[in-house]
């Protein structure tokens, strides 16, 4: 589970994010890896104008990063996402921004844009082929993030070789064969509960990763609803590491299980994050219907959230 | 045998893990004495969450005699050791704080900051001062947390709800109490609101402040 972004160069899994901005325009975007210069404040037109053109890659990479964050609305921003989508570029560590990097915001972007972007699930499909592990992962988030229920087979097919293969290290990297951790994440998402998908989820509950186990608790608690998957999780809140903790907090808050409201609040981890996880608690549809609305086991999540602030 | 607040102090500044550090902290949080107050400050800066949680624990015990170690020591350039500082002060509740929570509310770079300033001026503690002093400082608050309202952040939202929720009680004028119902109205209704969480804590308020209405009004016809 990736973290609520600081920027452009971040992913925003949980419906928040946490990079300074303030009254509606972005204030500062200094991420960490240089690109702050290009982080002012720019109007929807500027947006698109940045992400036609082709000359300065790291504008189009802000651009797009900028259409998703603001969900753009304008008829143009698809399509140029889907041709930003399919810009390829050598690494040229002079030129500022990273090999791919404009695809892999466009097809982030593209998650954030819902239902218009659903004309873009074929090339989100197409890029989940592509060699380039780190545009693979943006187009499975991508594709999570839009409920594509014909991503489905496809995303089953790159994880079917189990933790063995496709959950195995890359030598010399600290990748996996497979970006197992989105593969899982989406198949969750889009909720598509049939056998057969469970089947390939199962096996990586006991990958040697714990975030791979987080994501495939998260979307097993997803499709099955079955508390088992969501104590797995509530046992990963106590782990040694505190990336894992956060992890397991933003898997608990995407599937919304009200169970683990107390031990969200106890656990030891920035509050933002457990403010994060809570307002899934509140939000998803995946609490039971009486549930939601103003009623007292919500009143409960907002106690907590209280507390927090 | 009882342990001296500076062997607690030295302590902190021996731990050399993120354990050591969590549980000297308590410790120096639980004997909540203003000679530890640098201390816990210092430690808010130290990035390790739990060790914080424990050090605003403690000053806010402390309370009062920390608010000038608060405020001479906030770092201007560490966004989670001032989110930290501002959380502290919003929990004791001095009112020498208000400007640094206004600040905070108004113009921080960080979300947490902001989030944990429009809490602090839900909770400022006026009972100490005159009548004047006290709505004027109560409206400053107010005109602060309407602002707040156009925060960018859901999160920051959220907590101007419950900082108006809390605000209400220590506002007389009837003009700033309708003020601040409208400004829960329209947080709670705003058709842009991406965040259902955030109109459903300020329905929350509403409804709250609804019932102490009711409940207010029998008295008052009595009279």
């Amino acid at each position: 589970m990736l973290l609520p972004g600081l920027g452009p160069h971040h992913r925003d899994r949980a419906g928040g994010s946490i990079e300074p901005r303030q009254n509606g325009s972005l204030q500062s975007m200094s991420g960490s890896d240089g690109y702050g210069a290009s982080g002012d404040p720019i109007s929807e037109a500027e947006a698109l104008r940045r992400l036609r053109q082709t000359d300065d890659p790291s504008a189009q990479y802000y651009a797009a990063w900028w259409l998703g964050r603001n969900r753009s609305r304008h008829p143009e921003a698809v399509p140029l996402l889907q041709e930003a989508l399919r810009q390829r570029r050598p690494r040229d560590p002079g030129a500022g921004v990273e090999e791919n990097a404009v695809a892999r915001n466009a097809a982030r972007a593209l998650g954030k844009l819902g239902s218009p972007a659903a004309a873009a699930i074929p090339d989100l499909l197409a890029t989940l082929e592509d060699e380039d592990h780190g545009l693979r992962e943006a187009a499975a988030r991508a594709l999570g993030d839009l409920r594509a229920t014909a991503a489905v087979p496809a995303l089953c097919r790159r994880l079917a070789t189990g933790p063995g293969v496709a959950g195995a290290m890359q030598p010399g990297t600290p990748r996996l064969q497979e970006p197992c951790e989105a593969l899982l994440e989406a198949l969750g998402e889009i909720g598509v509960a049939d056998l057969e998908v469970v089947a390939v989820i199962r096996p990586f509950v006991a990958h040697e990763r714990p975030l791979i186990r987080s994501a495939a608790c998260r979307a097993l608690l997803q499709l099955t609803g079955d508390g088992h998957w969501g104590q797995q999780l509530v046992a990963l809140l106590q782990h040694p590491q505190l990336q894992v903790r956060r992890a397991a907090l933003m898997d608990l808050g995407a599937a919304g299980w009200r169970p683990a409201l107390g031990p969200i609040a106890a656990t030891l981890a920035e509050n933002s994050l457990k403010l994060i996880a809570l307002r899934g608690l509140v939000e998803t549809t995946a609490a039971p219907e009486a549930e939601r609305g103003l009623g007292a086991a919500t009143e409960a999540v907002l106690a907590a959230m209280d507390a927090l602030l | 045998m009882t342990v001296s607040v500076s062997d607690l102090v030295a302590a902190v500044q021996r731990a050399d893990s993120a354990l050591g550090l969590l549980q000297a902290t308590q410790a120096l949080a639980a004997a909540a004495h203003p000679e530890g107050a640098a201390c816990l400050v210092e430690v808010l800066g130290f990035n390790n969450p739990g060790a914080a949680v424990a050090a605003v624990d403690g000053l806010i015990a402390i309370g009062t005699p920390a608010v000038d170690t608060i405020l001479t020591n906030i770092d201007g350039y560490n966004y989670g050791a001032r989110a930290w500082a501002v959380r502290a002060l919003a929990g004791i509740g001095d009112v020498r704080g208000l400007e640094v929570l206004e600040d905070a509310l108004g113009k921080d770079i960080g979300p947490s900051v902001r989030r944990a300033a429009a809490r602090g001026l839900g909770q400022l503690r006026l009972e100490a001062l005159v009548e004047a002093e006290r709505q004027a400082v109560a409206l400053r608050c107010l005109q602060a947390l309407v602002e707040g309202c156009r925060d960018g952040e859901w999160v920051v939202r959220y907590a101007v709800a419950v900082g108006l929720e809390a605000l209400a009680p220590a506002l007389p004028a009837a003009a700033a109490q309708q003020r601040l119902r409208q400004a829960l109205a329209a947080l709670s209704q705003d058709p842009a609101e991406e965040a259902p969480v955030v109109q459903l804590r300020a329905r929350l308020a509403l409804r709250r402040l609804s019932l102490t209405d009711a409940a207010a009004d029998p008295a008052a016809s009595a009279l």
